[in-house]
Order: structure tokens, then C-alpha cells, then sequence
């Protein structure tokens, strides 16, 4: 297992907000629920980044929507996640249990 | 009778910007995006409000945008940035040959001196920018998709080499004249950067795709 199959940290929100929105994930949906729950504002740059990079992966699929007329004619990029990516947030969330299995955080670190 | 949504416009220059950082697969989606956020908050918190919101998402994803392109093909990048730094190199020698060689033809010293002036001095620096020009269209070429990041780094680069040269001049001199240099240098890496949007925007319409307005 290398360090390929764990996610980074933003990559991680990423998948957990496609994985709540389901078949309502693109850039804006996405965007706006990490913001609604990380209170950190996002860059769609930035959600694109990461999308673009958990695709070459293989974590993430995309498919162009059809075009609306609130967005200029402009068409939706819909995303979901693959088995492989699933995988990797399992792994990954896994992998952060441990490390903290046993630590009080709260009392012993604040 | 049903009503259309209302679209307002964003910035023009933003929405400029973020189609020359963006590739051509990205432009599309990321404009819709941040139309339809930018036309909602508008809507619900005004205008101005909105703009600030779409200036300061540009900003970031631009960042974003120049960044992933220089992880993704850094050597390339390099490449396109040491070869227009040697490029220029190689031209900008043959500026002030070729316009005295224009003075000594028609011979505009003998017979337009004003004119002759002008070409000695801001002719020259008229032909400076010009050549950089040429450097920027010429390393957006070697940079397909990476074509503004590369020419900005470039720009960069020669505009921090103008700062210290002219800081260097002052300080053995005394001279502060030497710092109205700068403007001209500045002028040549934005024309570097020029270069790079005119070949981004060429290949940004040779490849578009009509949209349903």
C-alpha cells in the first residue's frame, strides 16, 4: 500500500461532500457544502484542483449536465465517486481512527 | 407566461481572467459556476456585495489555477521559461542595430532630427517591448495550456532582475532619474504577458464550442 491510496486532507472533504450530495455534486454544490460545514471559504479553483486530481486517480468520475440558462448556457460538470475512491476515504478514515484511538484530544492537547 | 432568471454580469475583466488561467475543458464549467453563485448572492445581498465575492473567488482560483498548472507540467513550463529567457537574450541585442540601421538609411539624422530623437530614445525602448512581446507569444507557443503562467513567471522574473538592477545603479550613482527606468521595464514583461494572452485567447476560440445562450 503506498501513500497514493490515502487522501489528503482536502481531498478527503472533497469525497465526503460528493458522497452527501449524491447526484447533486458539481462545483457549486460542492463548494458551498464544504463551506455550510467546515465554516472555511473555498476557492472553486480550488474544489476543481482537487477534483481534477482525484479523477487522474481514478477516486471520482465526471459527466457534463446540459446546459441551463441561470448559468449563461453554460453546462454543469456533475461529479460521484468510484468504488476506488470509496475505498481510499475508508482506508483513509481508518487510518485516522487509529491514530487517535486513545487520545483525549480535548482534555490533553487544548 | 413564465420569467426567465435574471442573469447580472459579473465583472468583465474577472471573467476574462479566469477563462486565460483556465484550460479549455475547465473554462466552461468554472464561468457557469461562478455565474450562477455570483447571480444568487446578487440577488440576495446585493450587487457590490457580489462583486467582491466574484473578485476575491478570482483571485483565489486563479492562484489555484497557475499552481495545478505548473505541478502538472513542471519541466515543460521550465523549459518554455529558460528557452524565452534565452530568447530574449539572443534578440534584444539587435534592437538599437536595427534602428540605427533605419536612422542610417533614410537618413533621418541629416534631415528629421526631432524624428531621429525619438527613434534614439523611446525608439528603442518602443523596440524593447516589442521584442518581448515576441519572447511571450513565443514561450505561450512551447506552453500549450500553461501558456500565462509560464509568461507571468517570465515577466516576473524580468521585472524583479529591473528592480534590483535600477536599485543597484541608484545606490552606486546617487541617480534617482534611474528609477523612472522601471516603468519602462515594467512595461516590457507586461508585454510578455500580453504576448502569452494573445496565443491563449487564439487557441482558446480556435477550440470553443458554440453555447446555448
Amino acid at each position: 500500500m503506498s501513500g497514493r491510496d490515502y487522501l489528503g486532507e482536502f481531498e478527503h472533504i472533497i469525497v465526503l461532500a460528493l458522497l452527501r450530495l449524491e447526484d447533486r455534486a458539481y462545483g457549486v454544490t460542492v463548494r458551498q457544502e464544504i463551506e455550510l460545514r467546515t465554516h472555511r471559504e473555498v476557492s472553486i479553483g480550488a474544489v476543481y484542483a482537487t477534483l481534477n486530481r482525484l479523477e487522474t486517480k481514478g477516486f471520482v468520475k465526471s459527466h457534463c449536465g446540459d446546459p441551463t440558462p441561470e448559468r449563461g448556457g453554460r453546462s454543469k460538470r456533475f461529479f460521484r465517486v468510484t468504488a476506488k475512491g470509496v475505498s481510499a476515504v475508508n482506508r483513509t478514515q481508518r487510518a485516522l481512527q487509529s491514530m487517535t484511538e486513545g487520545l483525549d484530544l480535548v482534555r490533553s492537547y487544548s | 407566461m413564465t420569467s426567465q432568471p435574471q442573469i447580472v454580469q459579473p465583472p468583465r475583466v474577472a471573467v476574462r481572467l479566469v477563462n486565460l488561467f483556465s484550460s479549455d475543458k475547465e473554462a466552461e464549467t468554472i464561468e457557469g459556476d461562478l455565474l450562477e453563485e455570483y447571480t444568487h448572492i446578487a440577488s440576495k445581498r446585493g450587487a457590490s456585495f457580489a462583486r467582491r465575492w466574484y473578485w476575491r473567488q478570482t483571485a483565489k482560483t486563479i492562484a489555484h489555477l497557475a499552481g495545478t498548472a505548473y505541478r502538472t507540467a513542471p519541466w515543460s513550463t521550465t523549459s518554455a521559461i529558460v528557452g524565452g529567457f534565452l530568447l530574449r537574450r539572443l534578440t534584444a541585442r539587435f534592437v538599437e542595430p536595427a534602428i540605427f540601421a533605419v536612422i542610417d538609411r533614410y537618413q533621418i539624422f541629416e534631415h528629421h532630427f526631432s524624428t531621429y530623437r525619438f527613434l534614439a530614445s523611446t525608439g528603442i525602448d518602443i523596440g524593447h517591448i516589442l521584442v518581448f512581446l515576441f519572447v511571450g507569444w513565443v514561450v505561450a507557443l512551447g506552453a500549450k495550456g500553461r501558456e500565462m503562467v509560464a509568461t507571468m513567471t517570465l515577466g516576473l522574473i524580468f521585472g524583479a532582475m529591473a528592480v534590483i538592477a535600477v536599485l543597484v545603479m541608484v545606490s552606486r550613482t546617487g541617480d534617482g532619474a534611474f528609477l523612472w527606468r522601471l516603468t519602462w521595464y515594467f512595461a516590457d514583461s507586461f508585454a510578455l504577458v500580453i504576448g502569452g494572452a494573445i496565443v491563449r485567447t487564439h487557441r482558446s476560440a480556435a477550440t470553443a464550442r458554440p453555447s446555448i445562450a
